[in-house]
């Protein structure tokens, strides 16, 4: 390898000695096509005329009068697919296609990975499998849809917690065993390096817009930057826009039905170091090392680990980590519904009811961005199931 | 205290090839997880493997994600997490098949997360006075070797490496430098199971090794019959490793079934080959 990708004593490459000639091989193709003007206009042409963007910076007037404060939503809701993922799709399907590979391979928790990565297959002509925890396939079911309408095999994954962990376990192993023709398009900012690099590289898109635009429209910088964080693509890629600057750079983490309950996705305030997935970072774990099988009303943000570069900015204060639980971010839901008529994804609204947190301990004047990674509409069996006052439980 | 162990342990893996070569025999290494179906069940296991012809043991511990397994390790792992059995638990088994094999050479496989939770120093202390003499850890690729070698050389524990043919001609003899015991090589590219098919390469692989590294090589993955077994040693393996292929015979029993059906099926893989 080049490097070895660690921010602090995070990252780098821990997987089996036969993935690492692959890995190599993904990291110089990166290397290149990252300095390859063809490359880059290819990947901006197609996020500009096929994905949509650049998305909208919108202020909701509507919203910052119930927080208390002004609030910009960065609109990756609105990108082709629904969400955030289709930037990172795009770029490493392009990625896979100047590598001469001729299958695509990846994981997905909510779908939306899974979409985005059947789109850009399709797009690019290459065939593409998804692995999908079965449990996640049964309350997404709308994208496990959409996917094979795009033209993936979804193969349901029936093991461990069948969750998002266990179908990025299963495309290890696929990847493992057809090396040769097939790229692992990974899904968010964690992994063996170069993944969290790579997918940083194709996330700042998000970063880089909403930065010009926030000066556009407030004619300042905001005073924080919130996303949620489950693996941690979304924010890594907005907060990317806003390093070393004197905004607060702030992730929210699923703190499903209480921080002080088992029953959470919180690695950054509940994690210890760990190594899985290729990676050294915090992970929800017990006492020998066994990884814990986490809890979220949002199948995207239930992962027991998180990207390896979020959990050193933690370490080093450049980023702040706080989290909601499903009541409150199920409240976020139904506030933007009601206030703007946005439909959120329920992993956005985790940060949408920090947000409100912040609001209320700040100024009318202070400005907070919200990045609004994905649109609700796969979420709505979920939320309709706890409007009818069905506990949301799964194994 | 550590200098005696070294070469205790250093002995037992050295002690072994030096015979199988003498006697023109190959190193027969079954695997299984520790604690797998169960504790006893486990230790009647082994007590066939060594009956059958075992010349060493590669014993597993179970973990929660081990993404380079196939179903069976996986299921068999959770089978004995799910029974509580744990880390201190595993080593105790551990500590009694020593007593009861003293010569028999013993790796443990692991992922690393199980070591870095438990601290380096103090898993590679455990695991020693425990009477492993070396450890594979599945997802340590060389790179991340250095992190460990301190405590390995202090307990003197030997760190079994995999190879496979899509291992570089500039890796291949950092891996071998790293290691002790005996290099693991795969048969074929892919996940732990029975699938029967190797890399038309394994031979030059083989040649290769030996060129830079005075280490035995051992052969794994989808080894499950005589054959596979004579195939190997023809390409020039010092010996073989069968995992998935002997806990799928264990998985075939009954709890109150003998166990000396397995060791039937490790005599006809232990037999010598004849040249």
């Amino acid at each position: 390898m080049q490097s070895l990708g660690f921010f602090g004593s995070f990252g780098g490459v821990y997987v089996p000695e036969l993935l690492v000639p692959a890995l190599e091989e993904v990291e110089s193709a990166f290397l290149e096509a990252s300095q390859d003007a063809d490359f880059l206009k290819e990947y901006h042409h197609l996020l500009k005329h096929y994905a949509g963007r650049p998305t909208p910076l919108y202020e909701a007037k509507n919203l910052s009068k119930r927080y208390g404060a002004r609030i910009f939503l960065k609109r990756e809701d609105l990108l082709h697919g629904g969400a955030h993922k289709t930037n990172n799709a795009i770029g490493q399907a392009l990625l896979a296609k100047r590598m001469g590979k001729t299958r695509i391979i990846a994981e997905t928790g909510a779908g939306q990975h899974g979409v985005a990565t059947a789109m850009a297959g399709a797009l690019l002509g290459i065939p593409t499998e998804i692995y999908m925890g079965a449990v996640d396939m049964e309350r997404q079911q709308p994208n496990v849809f959409r996917m094979k309408l795009l033209g993936a095999t979804v193969h349901a994954v029936e093991v461990g917690s069948k969750t998002l962990k266990d179908a990025i376990n299963e495309a290890m192993r696929d990847w493992v065993s057809n090396l040769q023709d097939t790229y692992y398009l990974l899904g968010t900012a964690a992994g063996p390096h170069p993944y969290p690099t790579l997918v940083r590289f194709f996330q700042q898109i998000i970063g880089e817009e909403a930065h010009q635009q926030i000066l556009e429209q407030a004619g300042r910088l905001p005073d924080q930057v919130v996303a949620c964080v489950g693996g941690g693509s979304n924010a890594i890629g907005i907060f990317q826009g806003f390093r070393n600057s004197s905004v607060q750079l702030v992730g929210v983490e699923p703190a499903g039905l209480g921080l002080e309950t088992e029953h959470h996705g919180a690695v950054l305030a509940k994690g210890t170091p760990g190594c899985l997935h290729g990676m050294k970072s915090l992970a929800l774990q017990d006492k020998d090392g066994q990884v814990r099988e986490t809890y979220s009303i949002s199948a995207g943000l239930d992962y027991p680990l998180v990207g390896p570069e979020h959990a050193h900015l933690q370490n080093t204060g450049e980023a702040v980590y706080a989290s909601a639980t499903d009541a409150e971010a199920l409240a976020a839901f139904h506030t933007l519904a009601e206030t703007e008529g946005i439909l959120p994804a329920l992993e956005s609204c985790h940060a949408l009811a920090y947000a409100q947190t912040l609001a209320v301990q700040g100024t009318p004047e202070q400005i907070i961005l919200i990045n609004l990674s994905g649109r609700g509409d796969k979420d709505l069996h979920q939320v309709m199931a706890q409007q009818e006052g069905a506990p949301h439980v799964h194994a | 205290m550590s200098t005696l162990k070294q070469a205790q342990t250093q002995s037992r893996y050295d002690d072994l090839f030096a015979r199988l070569k003498q006697e023109k025999r190959h190193a027969l290494i079954p695997f299984t997880l520790l604690g797998w179906p169960t504790p006893q069940r486990c230790l009647e296991s082994v007590d066939a493997f060594v009956a059958g012809g075992a010349s060493a043991l590669e014993l597993g511990l179970a973990f929660s994600d081990p993404v380079a397994d196939g179903p069976l390790i996986q299921q068999a792992g959770r089978t004995v997490l799910e029974a509580g059995f744990d880390v201190d638990q595993t080593l105790g088994l551990l500590k009694q098949i020593r007593q009861k094999y003293p010569h028999i050479p013993i790796s443990l496989l692991v992922y690393y997360n199980l070591v870095l939770v438990r601290g380096i120093d103090r898993f590679c202390r455990d695991i020693t006075e425990a009477g492993a003499d070396g450890l594979l850890i599945a997802d340590l690729p060389v790179e991340g070797i250095a992190e460990i070698k301190p405590a390995l050389d202090q307990h003197g524990l030997q760190l079994t490496s995999i190879i496979s043919t899509r291992t570089s001609a500039e890796r291949l003899p950092k891996i071998a430098a790293q290691s002790g015991g005996f290099l693991y090589a795969v048969s074929r590219l892919g996940i732990t199971g029975v699938e029967e098919r190797y890399d038309q390469s394994l031979g030059h692989l083989l040649a290769q090794a030996r060129q830079c590294s005075d280490l035995p090589v051992c052969v794994g993955f989808g080894i499950s019959k005589r054959e596979h077994v004579e195939t190997m040693i023809r390409l020039g393996a010092d010996g073989v490793i069968v995992g998935s292929a002997v806990m799928a015979k264990i998985q075939e029993l009954g709890p109150e079934d003998s166990i000396e059906p397995i060791q039937r099926y490790l005599q006809t893989l232990s037999t010598p080959i004849i040249p």
